[in-house]
Order: structure tokens, then C-alpha cells, then sequence
């Protein structure tokens, strides 16, 4: 069966996968903490950015789940992570030619293994997000809702998902030129149409059903549950489970097709 | 009888004839149509042979004629089209030796990278790594921690060679790397050949070179524009390979 194979190939090869995703963070993290500075200090300048513009330039009354400042960056964050892994896995089998035409292992390690690199890299984050949660508490605008034991699930959601779409991009990049450049006009608008800056419910009726069909915005929601009070939108979640299953399935059923063009091209 | 360590079997695979197979999505989206030529042939076709523990096979062929492309597939780093390559038991492929190795990191990570690459565990490698250093040589032992794309491409190739025949894995695939390294190397390389094939491995090599054939294989065979044309010892197969190519160098 499609997926299961494939999932078996991988577990044989996990002390494999350790090996390069430890790699991946020695060259990050070579020597100093200023990596983990960068991947930290995009999301909260960029917090900081639409925070001063929504709240102070455009005076909405309303901006998403208050504290407005604990949406931005619960949202930033785990969107920064999803947007990397789409233009890494898109790179990944390319980026690592060399190795893709040397070393007999499953070919979707590679994109496994982009997915799990930057996955340690956004959990070496939540340290930020939890001390803002805490400071919030303190100062009494928010508390910890029970659906905060949810988040792991979400997070194992965002990495289910990102490897589903990462099987598909990754090989297509390889025989398509000009892949990239989707990817990145796609992500750009794909920020939009995620619940990152707004909440989901105070978009219009159909805009809401329309964010349905994005996965992300339900594993967003999922993520955030835990740290504002308000109801957990479970259709909206449950669709981004399916999707993601879903994805995941194509993924590995697209990769399987194209493997051998893609081995032959690179 | 036991089983055979590689299998072929009506192993065939399909390349486009034109260089420029990756399609453009502007192309694609504006003409309708991808203008690279679609014309295919095959590379390989109708490959069928079987190895046993312990062979000695050379493959010899003119140059496109398919040998490297045989020998990627049975590492498996390349799919067929049509049939299958089974291999029984883990391949020490010297093949694009220094493939595995990355010019930023030291030697040292290196040598555990791409041995990990290869399924040796921490502590295998551990275990194997001052094996690996002495045979790649003093030079090379004074620079381990120094970046690779530092070292010359001769010594590149000794500690990807080391490595990789130091790996320990039934079959050995190569090709063509005899031909680097210098003579006191290539002398090293030969023995530590010779060791492998005396240890009861399986040895599958790819050269030009009729001195290393009849050296190391007992059996040859030959490729003709992706045909299997003859398969037997290799003193006849080389015999008749030089037959043809003397006559197609007379017409």
C-alpha cells in the first residue's frame, strides 16, 4: 500500500535522519546562539510591525484574539515554520544532489528530514511564545484554556502537512524550472488567506467556509485554542485533519510516480 | 544453489534524447506545449544476469554504452523503467566516490556523515575510524579537522575511497575510480581490492582499463548500445569487445 512502505523505508533509516538533521542544526547553529536570535527575531519585528499598524495607524477596534500582541506572534511563529519547510522541501532534493545520487536511501528522507530540522528549530522557539503567555497571565488579559494540551497535536498537524505537500513540491522543483517562484508567490498569499493577522470568525460567512479548504487555518486554530478563551472552531479543525491525511496520501503517491524521473534528471 | 547477490532481470530504462527534459511553466502555460523534443530511446533494455557470492564481474562497453548507467541502478540510486535489479545484501558503491562528502565541514564530520549515509552507527564508525585515517595516509591524518573542500582532490578521493571500502558491505560496485590517486596509492587501492575479493565479496567493476579487468574479474560482459552482448570469462569477453571495436575503427 501506498505510504505504508514508504513510512517503513524512513523508520529503517532514522538513525540516517538523525544524522542530517543534527547536521543541519551544527551549521545553523555553528558556534554561537545568533541562529536561534534570527529565527526568533523575524516573527517578533514582524509582530511588532502589524501591531503598530492595526492598532496604532488603522485604529481597528478589534484585531483577533486579545491580547492582539499574543495573536501576532503565536501566529507568526508557527507560520514562519510552515513557510520555511514549503520553500526548503521545495529545494530539498535539489539542494542535495549529490548526496540524492549517492547514497541508496529512501529519497523522501530528504524531504523528512528538512521538515524535522526546522520543526526543532520552531520548538527551540515556544520558549518566547510561553514567556509572553506568562506576562499576559501576569498582568491578568489572558489565562490558559484546557485546549492548551491540544497544541502538540497541532504541531504534529503542521509537520504532517508540511511532509505531504513537501513530497510533491520537491520532486516537481526538480523538473519544473520555475517552481520556486510559485512557491513563493503561493506562501505569500497563502499568509493572507491564513487566519495569522485576523481570526477566522471575524471573517464574512463565505470567506470562513472558504478557509475551510486552507488546512493551515484549522491548525492554526487548534494551536492557538490553548491561549485565548473563546470556542475552538471544531469543524474547522477536523477539516484540517482530513486535508492533511489527505495530502499526505497524494504526497506519497505523487513522489512514487515521479522518483524515477526525477533520479534520472539530477 | 544459493540464492544470487544481484539479480537483473529484463532491466530496462528510457532516457529523453534531448538535454532539456525540465519543463518551463511559463512554456508551458503560454505555448500550450513543452518544446523540448519528447524523443526517447533506451539507455538499457532486455538486461538480464544473475551474480553469485564472491563473483568477479567486469563490465566493459565503449563509452555510452550504458555501464555506469547498469551500475547506478544496481546501487540503487537510479529506477529502472522496465524489469528489476535486486540486490541481496548492502552495496559499497565506489561510484562519484566524494558524492557523499560536503566542503564545509571538516574531514572528520565528514567521514561520520557519509559513513552514516551508509548505515554504520556512531560507535561503528568510531570503531572503523582510525582504520579508515591510516589508509587514506599521513597527509590526510594531519587535516582532519580542517574544512574538505581544503584538501586536494587526490586526497578528496583517498579518504572517500577509505571509507567506503572500509564500510565492510558484501558487494562492492566500481567504477572507474582505480584511475585517481597516485601510484603509491593506486598500489594501496589494488591490494585493499584484492583483500575484498579474497574476504568472499562480491566485486561488479566498470573500467576501461583490460590490466584491471583481467587483475580482478573472472567473468566479464559486455555492453553494446544498451544490448547485453556476451556474457562469459573476461579474457573472451575483452577479446571480443576488441574484435568489434577493430572493426568498427576499419569501416
Amino acid at each position: 500500500m501506498i505510504g505504508v512502505s514508504q513510512f517503513r523505508g524512513l523508520m529503517a533509516n532514522r538513525q540516517v535522519v538523525r544524522t542530517l538533521v543534527e547536521r543541519d542544526l551544527r551549521v545553523r547553529y555553528a558556534g554561537s546562539v545568533l541562529g536561534w536570535v534570527w529565527t526568533v527575531l523575524d516573527p517578533l519585528l514582524m509582530a511588532l510591525i502589524y501591531l503598530v499598524v492595526f492598532t496604532v495607524i488603522f485604529q481597528a477596534r478589534r484585531g483577533g484574539h486579545q491580547p492582539y500582541f499574543l495573536h501576532l506572534v503565536t501566529g507568526l511563529f508557527l507560520w514562519q515554520w510552515f513557510a520555511q519547510n514549503m520553500t526548503e522541501t521545495s529545494r530539498a532534493l535539489l539542494s542535495e544532489a549529490r548526496l540524492v545520487r549517492s547514497a541508496n536511501l529512501p529519497r523522501e528522507l530528504w524531504v523528512v528530514r528538512v521538515v524535522l530540522a526546522k520543526g526543532v528549530e520552531f520548538v527551540l522557539t515556544l520558549p518566547v511564545i510561553a514567556a509572553f503567555t506568562i506576562f499576559y497571565m501576569i498582568t491578568g488579559q489572558t489565562k490558559l484554556h484546557w485546549t492548551i494540551v491540544l497544541l502538540p497535536v497541532s504541531l504534529v498537524l503542521t509537520f504532517l502537512l508540511s511532509v505531504g505537500i513537501g513530497m510533491i513540491l520537491a520532486p516537481v522543483t526538480v523538473l519544473v524550472n520555475d517552481m520556486a517562484r510559485v512557491v513563493r508567490i503561493v506562501l505569500r498569499l497563502g499568509f493572507y488567506a491564513t487566519p495569522v493577522l485576523y481570526s477566522a470568525d471575524m471573517a464574512p460567512p463565505v470567506l470562513q467556509k472558504l478557509l475551510l479548504f486552507n488546512p493551515m487555518s484549522g491548525i492554526l486554530e487548534l494551536f492557538r485554542s490553548g491561549f485565548f478563551k473563546g470556542e475552538m472552531n471544531i469543524l474547522s479543525v477536523s477539516s484540517a485533519v482530513v486535508l492533511t491525511v489527505v495530502l499526505l496520501f497524494v504526497g506519497a503517491f505523487v513522489f512514487k510516480r515521479l522518483e524515477p524521473a526525477v533520479l534520472k534528471e539530477i | 544453489m544459493a540464492k544470487p547477490v544481484i539479480e537483473v532481470r529484463n532491466l530496462g530504462i528510457e532516457f529523453y534524447r534531448s538535454r532539456r527534459r525540465r519543463m518551463s511553466l511559463r512554456e508551458m502555460v503560454l505555448k500550450r506545449q513543452n518544446s523540448a523534443p519528447s524523443e526517447t530511446f533506451w539507455a538499457l533494455r532486455n538486461i538480464s544476469f544473475d551474480v553469485a557470492r564472491g563473483e568477479a564481474v567486469g563490465l566493459v562497453g565503449g563509452n555510452g554504452s550504458g555501464k555506469s548507467t547498469l551500475l547506478r541502478m544496481i546501487a540503487g540510486v537510479m529506477l529502472p523503467d522496465e524489469g528489476h535489479a535486486t540486490v541481496r545484501g548492502r552495496v559499497a558503491p565506489l561510484i562519484e566516490l566524494t558524492g557523499g562528502f560536503l566542503g564545509e565541514l571538516t574531514a572528520r564530520e565528514n567521514v561520520y556523515l557519509a559513513a552514516g549515509l551508509h548505515g554504520l552507527t556512531k560507535e561503528q564508525i568510531d570503531a572503523r575510524f582510525d582504520e579508515i585515517v591510516d589508509f587514506a595516509g599521513p597527509q590526510v591524518q594531519a587535516g582532519m579537522d580542517m574544512p574538505f573542500r581544503h584538501f586536494s582532490s587526490g586526497m578528496q578521493v583517498r579518504i572517500a575511497f577509505a571509507l567506503i571500502t572500509t564500510l565492510d558491505q558484501p558487494v562492492v560496485l566500481v567504477d572507474e575510480v582505480l584511475a585517481v590517486g597516485d601510484r603509491a596509492f593506486r598500489e594501496k587501492c589494488y591490494e585493499r581490492m584484492e583483500n575484498m575479493l579474497s574476504g568472499g565479496k562480491t566485486l561488479f567493476l566498470v573500467s576501461h582499463s583490460e590490466h584491471d579487468l583481467r587483475r580482478f574479474a573472472e567473468r566479464g560482459l559486455y555492453l553494446a548500445s544498451g544490448q547485453l552482448k556476451s556474457d562469459g570469462p573476461i579474457d573472451e569477453v575483452i577479446a571480443q569487445y576488441n574484435a568489434d571495436a577493430d572493426a568498427d575503427a576499419a569501416s
